[in-house]
């Protein structure tokens, strides 16, 4: 293709025509304009002295000069973390004392991040349980793997796991401290403080049971 | 004794006093801009500096001077016995004192409660008062009943009654109140170790100030040592003593001996509306020129040397490059500034500052008579403060710091106040020449005379003392709003580039300022060839713009007391569980939120 003035030249371009914003005698004396901005300026000046006199929002003058720096002693003190706040997780207990869990490996399914590790056992020959659940000989989660999206706790049937204990990681030395297995997650209480959660669990046989067992067959 | 009181406050007093005026509103106005310059953008600004005050010392440095005060109002008002209206005067202020001060204390009071809650039973006491503002609403009803009160019981039988009340109970309840807020005070620290004196970060710019003094004295290498050492003295100086020639109140009138001096301890208590004292005067001025304007000008001008100096003498090209541009700028705003000033003298007629003010007191404002003046002069003294928008000189993103980029220690601090200094000169001239100086509308010699033409509408006599005072009061007032203006400006402004603060001098303020003469002569000979006429029309008209000041000025202050002590509604939208969460906790910035 060769250049000339038809392909270089000025082309017409469709669109709607925006006027300038006008440069009026208010704007080119710039007296009017510099009302404004001094205007602006006392506006903010004196709604924040405003403020810090009525004690509307915290005084940067007397916080900063009131004794020592005005931190959080951490981990005496924390900042409120909101009720919703997915922290570690913890795994919930039975009334006898172990996991809630029955690993059928949903969670791990379901992590993206791909940081559940559950390795399945079988309740002993005549236990009512054998063939109906089973339970995790081992529960693993990589704590520096997980991206906290709590899918975990939405994925699981038996509200085994939570991530209501309130705790953020602390900094280990190794990584291999952040592998928590099962009875660490299980030692972790809930916010209440509390091992167990609020929606009951019937075992199988129990009048409450609602759904299917040996007993109410299929 | 007379003879060396009144040399001493001639000569020395009243320009220490200049000089200290100056000076210390300098530094709180270096103080001021760092300060409210952060806190409008919600920082700190420098406020750490502290004096540790051991709690004994602190507690009689609260008490004592209360104490005293009250001692000495009382012996002074039980043992000189007066009568007429100077009792009745006497009555009048004290309680108003009286007033002002149980307000006063009892809002700071009520706003440190409502702050660190209550410690004892009159702080408990005063939150059933309700928010401080109440209480300052309350005193303002007190004020104004006082005041109509005395009016309207003037003369008759009752008001002899009245005036006996509050001539007997206004000095001992303003001792009263004096003690009680020092009391508080005293009382309140009483069980800490030490108490920090801070005054509201004041400290800081004189600790700042110290640190100066101890600092290098650096001089370049290949710097002419002299010329570089002269420099500050010379940026320094002019800013300085320009103010000698502005008056801070009106003429003192005292009563003279035979011999014709002045005696101090007769100050007279009432004077006539118009004119001076013929004797016994005595000028709150530094000197009394009959140049006035012109010394300003010509000894503000010098300054300009001072930072072209310091540009040449320090041997480097940034220095060099600002002094050439702080020659060049204040060159070109000086004769805007000198030609503006030429339509205030046409229309004063008058060189002398004092004169001009007493025109204004008369009239009305300077500011009403020549707008376009004020607007050009304003821009031409921020310019040759040379600061911002005009800080061109000591633009620091072109030419590190200008002309004393190669200064340190008290000599660079020299320049710096010297441009604070200048602010102050600038603010207290423009007070003194387009806003009336000491004087306040409707407010005379003798007292207040409200009237518009020829109709009079209030009269109040006030004793001298008082209108000097209140003068004194009204001067220092409005140069620190003119302060407040200026720096205001350079929170707000970007920076010129130099073509343009060319342009803006020599093509946009010059000419306007020419037209400006042109304008106001034409508008003066057709005043003078109007005759009687038009004297008492302006005469009216400038009687409006007072009424119109009054008005606007009072609503000004009363909506401002009212915006300021009301608490703004905050609306906030807690839309999300962390942030409903860190509000029940208190905030996230509080200290409030524990574990």
């Amino acid at each position: 293709m060769t250049l000339d003035a038809k392909t270089l030249g000025p082309r017409k371009v469709s669109g709607v025509t925006v006027t300038r914003p006008g440069r009026g005698a208010g704007v080119q004396t710039y007296i009017p304009e510099i009302a404004k901005g001094l205007a602006i300026t006392m506006k903010h000046f004196f709604q924040n002295t405003k403020e810090m006199a009525l004690g509307q929002r915290n005084d940067p003058v007397l916080e900063s000069i009131e004794d020592g720096i005005n931190t959080l002693s951490y981990p005496e003190q924390r900042r409120p973390y909101p009720t919703r706040f997915r922290g570690l997780h913890r795994l919930t207990h039975r009334d006898d004392g172990s996991p809630r869990c029955v690993a059928c490996l949903c969670c791990s399914t379901a992590c993206p991040a791909q940081c559940i590790h559950i390795e399945a056992g079988e309740y002993p020959e005549g236990d009512p349980k054998r063939g109906y659940e089973r339970f995790p000989t081992r529960f693993v989660i990589d704590e520096l793997r997980c991206i906290f999206c709590g899918f975990c706790v939405e994925a699981c049937p038996c509200d085994a796991i939570r991530m209501d204990t309130g705790m953020h990681a602390a900094p280990y030395d190794s990584r291999d401290q952040f592998i928590f297995e099962k009875d660490l997650m299980m030692s972790f209480p809930g916010r209440d403080g509390s091992h167990v959660t609020a929606n009951p669990r019937h075992e199988p046989g129990e009048s409450g049971h609602p759904g299917v067992d040996r007993s109410h067959g299929h | 004794m007379n003879d060396v009181a009144l040399f001493a406050i001639k000569f020395v007093g009243l320009g220490f006093a200049v000089a200290m005026f100056a000076m210390n509103l300098a530094v709180i106005l270096t103080w001021v801009d760092r300060r409210q310059g952060a806190m409008i953008q919600d920082r700190v600004g420098p406020n750490r500096a502290v004096a540790w005050i051991p709690t004994p010392i602190a507690q009689g440095l609260a008490f004592g001077p209360a104490a005293l005060l009250a001692v000495g109002v009382l012996a002074y008002c039980y043992k000189n016995e007066v009568t007429g209206p100077a009792l009745e005067q006497r009555g009048m202020l004290f309680s108003q004192l009286a007033v002002l001060l149980f307000w006063l204390t009892g809002c700071v009071i009520a706003s440190k409660v409502k702050a660190r809650g209550a410690r004892n039973s009159f702080d408990l006491w005063i939150q059933t008062l309700g928010e401080p503002r109440y209480i300052f609403f309350g005193g303002l009803a007190v004020h104004v009943a006082l005041f109509f009160f005395s009016l309207m019981l003037r003369g008759g039988p009752s008001g002899a009654t009245f005036t006996k009340i509050t001539s007997g109970a206004g000095p001992a309840l303003f001792a009263l109140a004096a003690l009680f807020g020092a009391g508080y005070a005293a009382f309140v620290i009483r069980k800490e170790k030490r108490v920090g004196l801070r005054l509201a970060g004041l400290l800081h710019p004189a600790a700042d100030g110290l640190k100066t003094l101890f600092k290098e004295d650096f001089v370049p290498p290949n710097a002419d040592k002299f010329l570089f050492n002269l420099a500050p003295f010379i940026s320094f100086f002019p800013a300085l003593v320009v103010l000698a020639c502005v008056p801070f109140a009106d003429t003192l009138c005292f009563a003279t001996n035979a011999e014709g001096k002045i005696q101090l301890s007769q100050l007279a208590s009432m004077v006539p509306r118009v004119g001076v004292c013929s004797e016994g005067a005595l000028k709150i001025q530094a000197i009394d020129l009959n140049i006035g304007l012109l010394y300003f000008l010509a000894v503000g001008g010098t300054g300009i040397v001072g930072a072209a100096l310091a540009g040449w003498a320090s041997d480097n090209k940034y220095s060099l490059l600002g002094g050439l541009r702080a020659a060049g700028q204040m060159v070109s705003y000086e004769v805007t500034m000198g030609l503006t000033l030429i339509g205030m003298i046409m229309v004063y007629g008058t060189l002398q500052v004092d004169k001009m003010i007493l025109w204004q007191q008369e009239n009305t404002w300077g500011v009403f008579a020549q707008p376009l003046a004020f607007v050009l002069f304003f821009a031409a003294a921020v310019a040759e403060s040379k600061r911002i928008p005009f800080d061109i000189p000591e633009g620091e993103s072109e030419i590190v710091a200008g002309y004393f980029t190669e200064y340190a220690g008290m000599k660079f601090a020299m320049f710096f106040f010297a441009e604070y200094i200048a602010v102050v000169t600038a603010s207290a001239l423009m007070a003194a020449v387009f806003f009336g100086g000491w004087s306040l509308p409707f407010v005379f010699r003798d007292g207040i005379h409200l009237a518009v033409g020829n109709t009079p509408i209030f009269d109040a006599a006030m004793p001298h003392g008082g209108v000097v005072a209140l003068g004194a009061l009204a001067f220092i007032l409005k140069t620190i709003v003119l302060c407040w203006l200026q720096l205001t400006i350079r929170w707000t402004l970007p920076r010129f580039r130099y073509d343009q603060l060319m342009r803006l001098g020599w093509r946009k303020l010059l000419p306007a300022s020419l037209v400006n003469i042109l304008l106001t002569g034409f508008v003066v000979m057709a005043i003078r060839t109007g005759g009687p006429t038009a004297d008492h029309a302006m005469s009216v008209v400038a009687n409006l713009c007072n009424l119109l000041l009054a008005l606007g000025g009072l609503g000004l202050v009363v909506w401002f007391a009212i915006f300021m002590s009301t608490p703004r509604k905050i609306k906030q939208n807690l839309s999300t569980t962390s942030a409903q969460y860190a509000a029940d906790a208190g905030g996230t910035r509080s200290l409030r939120m524990g574990a």
